[in-house]
Parts: structure tokens; sequence; C-alpha cells
């Protein structure tokens, strides 16, 4: 278990219409072990999918033996599951593309430099 | 790019030897980690020190990677990476001792750790689907390792004198072995290449001698040269040999053996 949990949002009182769009927006809370911002903002997170209470995560890592691998399984499974309409979560590693820092977005850009990290 | 490889038409043969050359690569990049993390203390400066770390930390995870492989042939990696002895041990020869001095883990850098990355990108063009997805990440990686060893390597050869005494010794050491290597060219290499996962042997080994050519040179080596080991071991796909047994333990992780949780 990694920080950051302590700003997790409470769980969605309803079944989103979306449930992809919702997954989504529910990762923008995990954020990386190391660097604060989400991992979607990260460049993490290459797909989701959402299948009969089941949600599938496409995931790669910054590096082939980054040290936080564990730690971020754990972050966005703890965090997918406490919604009620997750039953699993399935998470897939993928390293296609290989993750660069361009893959950081605009907005993970913008709260890197409001810390005074460049990307 | 050629059509990818389905793996549930290989045959026995052809089975085996694509075990051999995924474990091969692994082995190496296991042993590499092992050899660089020796360095994290006794590099010649602390940022040097600091480098080798962070090297031991991507060859560990390419080796990861690598054994992780074998499950797309229903093969548990676990046995492999944890209960072998020695003598099973396929990394390349280079690795088999440890470099004494810091100019013999600067030619580990560009010539083993080259040649290994000689052959990643052979199988990264090729056929085996799981490769092409993986390893392009580890050479992205290897850049660095690169980067490093070259100045380096360079920069012991320029000095003149012991350093770059040290340098030649080591370079002469470990390219025989590095050669019969890449440039492999038995019956389990044909096979690879058949099916497309591997380049040719030629094609190999004149890519790998191009890539160290001009290094060798700065400390008197003609590259071309230089013959490949004739002590082969087919069964494993290296040079005829071992690594030393403490290094073995170390892979293996038998310290905490009792400690591993999965």
């Amino acid at each position: 278990m990694s920080g950051g949990r302590d700003l997790w949002s409470a769980p969605l009182g309803e079944i989103p219409k979306d449930r992809v769009k919702a997954i989504w927006e529910v990762l923008q809370e995990v954020l990386d072990p190391e660097i604060p911002i989400s991992l979607p903002e990260l460049g993490l997170i290459y797909d989701v999918a959402y299948e009969e209470g089941i949600a599938r995560i496409d995931l790669t890592f910054t590096a082939t033996a980054c040290p936080c691998m564990d730690f971020i399984r754990e972050d966005i499974t703890d965090r997918l599951l406490s919604e009620h309409w997750i039953d699993r979560v399935e998470l897939v590693e993928v390293w296609d593309p290989p993750w660069t820092s361009d893959r950081i977005t605009l907005e993970g850009r913008e709260k890197l430099k409001r810390m005074g990290v460049s990307a | 790019m050629t059509d990818a490889l389905d793996l549930s038409t290989l045959n026995e043969d052809q089975r085996d030897a694509l075990v051999r050359l995924i474990v091969t690569l692994a082995d190496s990049k296991r042993l590499m980690g092992i050899r660089y993390s020796d360095w994290t203390l006794g590099a010649p400066s602390i940022e040097t020190g600091v480098s080798m770390a962070s090297m031991t930390q991507d060859e560990w995870g390419h080796a990861r990677l690598l054994y992780a492989m074998l499950k797309t042939l229903d093969i548990d990696p676990g046995p492999f990476e944890y209960e072998r002895t020695g003598d099973k041990f396929a990394s390349v020869s280079a690795l088999d001792r440890e470099p004494l001095d810091w100019a013999a883990v600067v030619a580990l850098m560009v010539l083993a750790d080259g040649a290994l990355s000689t052959m990643l990108r052979s199988v990264a063009q090729g056929t085996l689907e799981q490769a092409r997805r993986r390893v392009p990440k580890m050479l992205a990686e290897e850049q660095y390792h690169m980067s490093m060893g070259s100045a380096w390597y360079r920069r012991l050869a320029d000095s003149g004198g012991e350093s770059r005494r040290l340098l030649a010794v080591a370079t002469e050491d470990i390219l025989p072995g590095l050669l019969a290597w890449v440039g492999v060219d038995d019956a389990a290499a044909r096979r690879m290449v058949a099916i497309g996962i591997l380049d040719s042997a030629a094609d190999r080994l004149a890519l790998y001698r191009d890539e160290v050519r001009e290094f060798v040179a700065l400390v008197g080596v003609d590259i071309d040269a230089v013959l490949g080991t004739s002590e082969w071991d087919e069964v494993r796909g290296r040079a005829v040999g071992r690594p030393d047994e403490e290094a073995c333990e170390r892979a293996r992780g038998d310290r905490n053996r009792a400690l591993l949780v999965e």
C-alpha cells in the first residue's frame, strides 16, 4: 500500500451508465507512489475495459524493474474494488509501446511543473 | 514485419530450441545484474556507483520479463529462476567470473551487454510476438548502459598505461565466448533462424562485430581476427564452463528462499 489513499473519494453511490469512463475517472485518484500525479496522468494506463463486473486494466510501468509495481497493482485493485459494481480487477502488464516521458499528459506536466519537476 | 509465429505449431525440437534461447538471454541478464551490483560500492566514483545500481535494476527487470516469456510455452519459470544448479545456467561465459577490476566491468558493459543487445534486437525483429512487445523497452533502457560503457571504454583506452592494458586483457578474455554466443550456428540456433525468431548467424555476427569494432580497436584488438571459442555446449547454448557458485546462489536468492512470498 502506498501514499495518496487519504485522497480517495467515497465510492460512487449509483452504478454509472458509462462504466469505462467511470473507471478512468476513478483511476485519476490513484497516484504513482513516487511521483504524486495520477497513473493516467503519468501515462501508465494503456486501456480500460469493463464487462459483467470485471474491470480490465492494461498498464505499463516506467521501467522494467520499477520497484513500485506491487504498490501500483495493489492501489489500482483496492480503489476499483471499493466500487460496488466492480467484482473483479484484471491487471494486464503491457510493454508495447514502451513508456517514455512523452506519455505524460498535459495535466500531468502542469502538476509536475508546479512541483518544480520538469518532464 | 513478418507475421507472428503461432507457438502451438512448434514441434518438440523447435520448442526446446526456443526455451534454450529464452533461458540463455534471461540467465545472462540475471548474471549481468549480479556482476554490476558488485560494483555499486566499488566503482571509481559515487556517481558511477549509482549508475551501476541503476543498471543492476534494469538487468534484473529484463531477466524477469525474459523468464516470464516461458509462460507463453506453458512453462513455469519458477524452477528456472530458483532451482537450477550452476552447471545448468546458460549465461554467457563472459559472466562466469567476477570482474576483478573496473576495466573488466567496463569491458562487460560494452562487449557483453552489447552482445545481449545484439541478440535482443534480432529477437525483437523476428516472429516471436512476446519479444516484439517486450524487448523494445529493454533496448530503450540499454541505450543508457551503452552510453555509460562506451564513455568509460574510451576514457580508459585513451588514458594509456595500466588502465589501457587491463582493458585490453579483459577485452581479449571475454571476446571469444561472446563471438561464439552471438554467432551460434548449431542445430538449435538454425531452428530459430528457420522459423524467423533469429536472424542468421552471419548477420548477427556481422552486426556485433560492427558495433564493437571501433571500441576494441582502441586497445589494439582487430575484431575480425578474433575467433569464437570452439568449446561449445549445445544443451545450454553457451561456451563450455559455468558461473561461480556464489553468483549462482545469489542469482537464485538461496539465502532468503524461505522468505519468498508470492
